[in-house]
């Protein structure tokens, strides 16, 4: 049995090995480290269904900023399996990090470029066990901070440059946002710990304007972190300039790090009635934007940064309706999905770019990738018999339960509009020629398991969900025992 | 503590803010901040936290302000002063700015503490440094830690960002 902070640390030492060995070696393919850290997450996962259950909570020291609920260890798991897949993609991304990074050896950053992502997944798995502001604001500065070097790794490219520096200074402002709005909650409350601020809140003794002001301050931040409109500028800028594969771990790792966050923190203030109308327009604005600004995109990773806001827009409604399960539920969906989609692009743009009309006539050049994008496309759209149908319908179910009539009226009429360009792209794929010059595309066998791997989760979880709901709501542990 | 000398204090860390983004001169502006920097020290001293007060004097208006001067050396000062002032934007910042302010008025209006004065501190000086040593390695162990893995996380990316040519 394994305690659960040991998660974290093993990951912690693990990129810390690595980055220290890579210093060392010259000679080796840089590409074994990523290897290595894909082995050492692997590792951890597994290691992670093998805890110990929790100590309960303590009112100070450590059991009080970090909690090991199953929400907890659910989005731990979600990280790691992020990372892996992120590194995966990260070696088909080398020869572009070589072009990107200025440096007399050919091999010169790319260990730092598969080190860091590991440091980024410790940060996200703290994000997932805080329950402290001070424990959150320190965990999310480690991911915003390790992603602010990840986004403007290849900066040879102007395009890299101008997405890091929005992305520093629009991050740095929302960080200042967060700082700003718990000092708000802690000069009402007198606490930083959101059980203990809940405490306070039932009691009914604060004053209400204040300790609003300082939440609105924290939702601004947190906004930021899951791309909801009006906090959403940065996001398709930031996303198309980054490299590929950090674009992708942006748009998984740190929006479902940003919700695990909104939860926890919506805990103690859902007792506000303000909240709840608050997060009703973010999330309508949210659906209604990212659906619309997407149709006229003509380019592949700008068309998934609306689609990633979009999204964003469809988890606001489940947590809206405080439904934990199916927000989690939508988020493993959504993480199949849009590794999915980013793996075949990393993958098309090694020989080709990143413009919708670079996809046409793929069938021709790569049957697989043609088919991977057209699972991850059809899922984003929410066919049914897929993870990405399930999950909207989930959330929908959530949101009619509530009452939240209007949200459902406006998340079917998206829904309408992501039909529309996510089947733009299948249409160039299948029904447009391919150029003429255009080289058939070599996977590489790793590359090829992964993509088939989450092509796989995507119709098992899209007729199976049982094995996510039960993660998050686990059945009596009397059944357990009784088993053995 | 004389309120006085309180007003006085924060007279001055107020104007040296304003005149911070006022200036055109980058390192008017950067000086301006020290002396702000200098009367927010002046202000925690007042509620008896020394510690936090020279360690604003010692990093921020020393280190932290050192490496501003030398980042704003390495800039074209003459392009910043030559820079005409958008209309627009400044009219949008600073309407931004206003009603921002206006909330904070009102928000402060509707706060409690801010009606009632603050109980007298007690006259037996608590060991500032011990009793902060003893919280960061005590009760917040754990984000402390974390910082560590931050900073090193930065150095890394400094690394990797700013060297002409990687290794």
């Amino acid at each position: 049995m394994i305690p659960t902070p040991a998660l974290e640390i093993v990951v912690l030492v693990w990129g810390l090995v690595l980055l220290l060995a890579e210093a060392f070696v010259d000679k080796l393919d840089k590409r074994v480290f990523a290897i290595a850290g894909i082995v050492g997450l692997v590792a951890v996962l597994l290691g992670s269904f093998f805890l110990a259950p929790p100590p309960p909570a303590a009112s100070t020291g450590f059991w009080s900023f970090y909690t090991a609920d199953p929400l907890a260890i659910f989005f731990k798991r979600f990280a790691l399996a992020t990372t892996i897949f992120i590194l995966i993609m990260a070696i088909d991304y080398a020869p572009a990090i070589r072009m990107g990074v200025p440096g007399a050896n050919p091999q010169a950053g790319l260990g730092e470029f598969f080190a860091l992502p590991i440091f980024t997944c410790a940060g996200l798995m703290w994000m997932a066990s805080a329950i402290d502001f001070v424990m959150i604001f320190v965990s999310l500065e480690l991911v915003t901070m390790s992603f602010y070097v990840l986004v403007t790794f290849t900066r040879r490219n102007p395009a890299t440059l101008e997405a890091g520096v929005k992305y520093l200074i629009l991050s740095a402002l929302s960080t200042g946002f967060l700082v700003y709005g718990i000092t708000w909650i802690f000069g009402v409350t007198g606490e930083t710990n959101l059980a203990r601020i809940g405490a306070v809140l039932a009691r009914q003794d604060f004053d209400h304007v204040p300790l609003l002001f300082g939440f609105a301050l924290v939702l601004v931040a947190l906004g930021f972190k899951i791309a909801a409109v009006p906090f959403q500028i940065w996001v398709p800028d930031v996303y198309q300039g980054a490299p590929t594969p950090v674009t992708a771990f942006l748009s998984v790792g740190s929006k479902a790090a940003g919700f695990v966050v909104l939860l926890r923190v919506l805990g103690p203030f859902s007792i506000l009635p303000q909240v709840g109308k608050l997060l009703v327009v973010i999330a309508a604005l949210t659906l209604i934007y990212g659906n619309f600004a997407a149709l006229p995109q003509t380019n592949l990773k700008r068309l998934l940064a609306y689609s990633s806001i979009a999204h964003a827009g469809y988890l606001l409604i489940g947590v809206v309706c405080f439904a934990g399960t199916a927000v989690a539920f939508y988020l493993v969906g959504y993480l199949l999905m849009t590794l999915l989609c980013f793996a075949v692009v990393v993958l098309v743009a090694a020989d080709g770019g990143e413009q919708i009309e670079d996809y046409s006539g793929l069938v021709r050049r790569s049957p697989f990738l043609a088919g991977a994008m057209l699972v991850g496309m059809v899922s984003l759209a929410g066919i049914p018999f897929t993870a990405g149908f399930l999950g909207k319908f989930f959330i929908f179910d959530a949101a009619i339960r509530q009452g939240q009539t209007l949200l459902v009226v406006i998340g079917v009429i998206t829904v309408g509009c992501g039909f529309y360009y996510y089947l733009k792209v299948i249409r160039a794929m299948f029904w447009l020629p391919p150029p003429n010059d255009a080289p058939v595309i070599q996977i590489s066998p790793l590359s090829r398991g992964a993509i088939g791997l989450l092509i796989a989760g995507i119709f098992v979880f899209g007729v199976y969900p049982q094995p996510i709901l039960n993660a998050l709501n686990p059945p009596a542990p009397v059944a357990v025992t009784a088993g053995r | 503590m004389s309120p006085v000398f309180f007003w006085l204090a924060s007279a001055l860390m107020l104007l040296f803010g304003a005149a911070v983004i006022m200036n055109r001169n980058p390192i008017a502006s950067a000086l301006s901040l020290v002396v702000s920097f200098l009367g927010l020290a002046a202000l925690f001293m007042s509620l008896d936290a020394f510690f936090i007060g020279i360690i604003q004097v010692l990093v921020y208006a020393g280190a932290v302000m050192v490496l501003f001067l030398f980042i704003i050396m390495l800039l074209d000062l003459r392009a910043e002063e030559r820079r005409k002032i958008n209309l627009v934007a400044f009219a949008g910042g600073v309407a931004v700015a206003v009603i921002f302010f206006g909330q904070l008025c009102l928000v402060i209006g509707h706060l409690r503490q801010a009606k009632q004065s603050f109980p007298a501190l007690p006259l037996n000086h608590p060991d500032d440094v011990r009793s902060v040593g003893l919280l960061l390695f005590g009760n917040y162990n754990l984000p402390f830690q974390i910082i560590a893995v931050l900073i090193l996380v930065a150095t890394i990316g400094v690394i990797v960002l700013s060297k002409r040519e990687l290794r």
